[in-house]
């Protein structure tokens, strides 16, 4: 096994500029999925922030007594999709309109004399519904209730179906890039090993007529690939988190930064380099 | 020892060996001439197990050809020494190193590899020569250093294909009386060769070989 990793470090130190041609290669490669990592993940999080804020609201007939409200409230809190409920009662409305239009002076409620703000349901939608499809059918199951008109179910329906139609064009861009860098680093990764192959193929068959196993010829090839995925990996990761500080890019809340794609970066490195030894080794040894 | 029965071996290009039966026994020197491309080399790479003949079979020191496997090939090697016309020798190793990967590829301790190293070293005259680098060597050195690393395993026949073929006379007799002195101790040698004049100065069994064919 010594001489096993051994070897292993030493086809690395000895390649030179095939292996920093390699490490590099690894480097670059996790860098850009690091970077399309984090697009993803933030896309994600942006998206499920947006989705999250869907709500319907469901105004209420001033006529509506208590045990009426308290009625419609069960029936809403039992449809399929439904997640939470809040009352808002009229006077309620009328604290929240104030506060939002706190900067005007002149005060309606007190030129009218009276309250015209109807009282309302808010509801949320479960995940699974968050979507036009789902928050259609829970507004017509709430439409379809007694004393309730469509007209008094409100959700902005376009601004949903213009976000899943935006939503769908950017996981398909990112995904297709997504996939274009992970496979081009893959052949990158093997065609590298190849190249090593070929520089060691007069050991590796000198290794073969005096008697070493499969295990003890790929074994340093895969140690080699592996270290250089690692190296890599720790370059990419350095050069990241360098570049995302310089740049002070990490904008709170929006485009966030978790230690994990770190982790996740050294991960792909190795995973790279041993896939690519993997790879390259079965076809060309 | 070795013993080759009726064994054919068939290439893609149509050349290849028809129905070869040869022993080596232990301690015996034998010489196995023909012209280039006869199928010298082929007899060597069906005993070290390179290629499997596809009729007949090869014996190697308790291994058989017919039902051998993929993973005992190594063992079998690492009872044979081979020494090529070229040496092959590993660039990037000194002396030392070079002779040393035989052992290290079979698991040896490190005491005896430095032991055996230096022995098999002793026995090719080039223990002081061990940390230079083979380009700093010169072509009967460097085939010294192969037949070093040949015989650090101890095996019991060593497989010498042309190994003087890039040597000059002077050191092509360093070599042989080198091989002579292994094959008095005990190990076979099959050394394969076109060179007849080196052949019929001297005493030792002699195989020819033709087209693949013909073997007596």
């Amino acid at each position: 096994m010594l001489f096993v990793l051994g070897e292993g470090l030493s086809g690395l130190l000895k390649s030179r500029l095939s292996g920093l041609m390699a490490v590099i290669t690894i480097a670059v490669s996790s860098i850009l999925i690091g970077i399309f990592l984090i697009i993803t993940a933030n896309l994600s999080y942006l998206v499920e922030n947006l989705r999250g804020r869907v709500e319907l609201e469901v105004f209420l007939d001033d006529s509506f007594n208590e045990e009426k409200i308290e009625t419609l409230s069960t029936q809403i809190r039992a449809i399929h999709g439904v997640q939470t409920l809040t009352f808002i009662s009229k006077e309620t409305a009328v604290l929240a309109y104030r506060d939002l239009f706190k900067e005007q002076k002149d005060d309606y409620f007190d030129a009218l004399g009276y309250n015209p703000l109807p009282a309302s349901f808010r509801v949320t939608l479960k995940e699974s519904y968050r979507t036009s499809t789902g928050a259609d059918s829970v507004f017509n199951s709430i439409s379809s209730l007694a004393d309730i008109n469509e007209d008094d179910v409100v959700y902005r329906r376009e601004f949903l179906v213009l976000m899943e139609r935006y939503i769908r064009i950017a996981i398909t861009i990112d995904f297709l890039v997504g996939s274009i860098v992970c496979l081009s680093a893959l052949l990158l990764v093997s065609n590298n090993i190849r190249l090593i192959i070929i520089s060691k193929r007069r050991a590796i068959e000198t290794m073969k007529l005096v008697g070493a196993t499969r295990f003890l010829i790929r074994m340093p090839l895969y140690i080699q690939g592996t270290l250089q995925g690692l190296i890599g990996g720790l370059l990419a990761t350095v050069f990241l988190y360098g570049l995302l500080k310089l740049s002070a890019i990490e904008i709170a809340g929006l485009i966030s930064v978790n230690w994990q794609i770190y982790i996740l970066l050294i991960t792909l490195g190795v995973l790279l380099g041993v896939t690519g030894s993997f790879s390259a080794i079965r076809r060309y040894l | 020892m070795v013993k080759i029965c009726k064994a054919s071996l068939k290439y893609a290009s149509g050349d290849g060996l028809d129905r070869i039966s040869l022993e080596v026994r232990s301690g015996e020197f034998v010489y196995l001439v023909g012209p280039t491309g006869a199928g010298k080399s082929s007899v060597l790479k069906m005993i070290y197990m390179d290629a499997l003949p596809s009729e007949g079979y090869v014996t190697v020191g308790g291994y058989d050809s017919r039902d051998i496997s993929d993973n005992e090939i190594p063992f079998v090697r690492r009872k044979i020494g081979i020494v090529f016309q070229d040496f092959k020798l590993l660039e990037d190793r000194d002396v030392f190193e070079n002779v040393a990967f035989a052992l290290r590829v079979t698991g040896a301790r490190r005491k005896d590899i430095k032991r055996k190293t230096l022995r098999a070293l002793g026995e090719v005259s080039l223990p002081h020569k061990s940390r230079k680098m083979p380009h700093e060597l010169s072509g009967g050195e460097q085939q010294r250093v192969a037949i070093a690393r040949a015989i650090v395993n101890d095996p019991f026949i060593l497989l010498a294909d042309e190994p003087t073929g890039n040597l000059d006379p002077k050191t092509t007799i360093q070599i042989m009386n080198i091989l002579d002195r292994l094959s008095t101790r005990g190990t076979a040698i099959l050394m394969a060769t076109h060179n007849y004049e080196l052949v019929n100065s001297s005493v030792k069994r002699v195989v020819s070989i033709k087209n693949g064919t013909t073997l007596n």
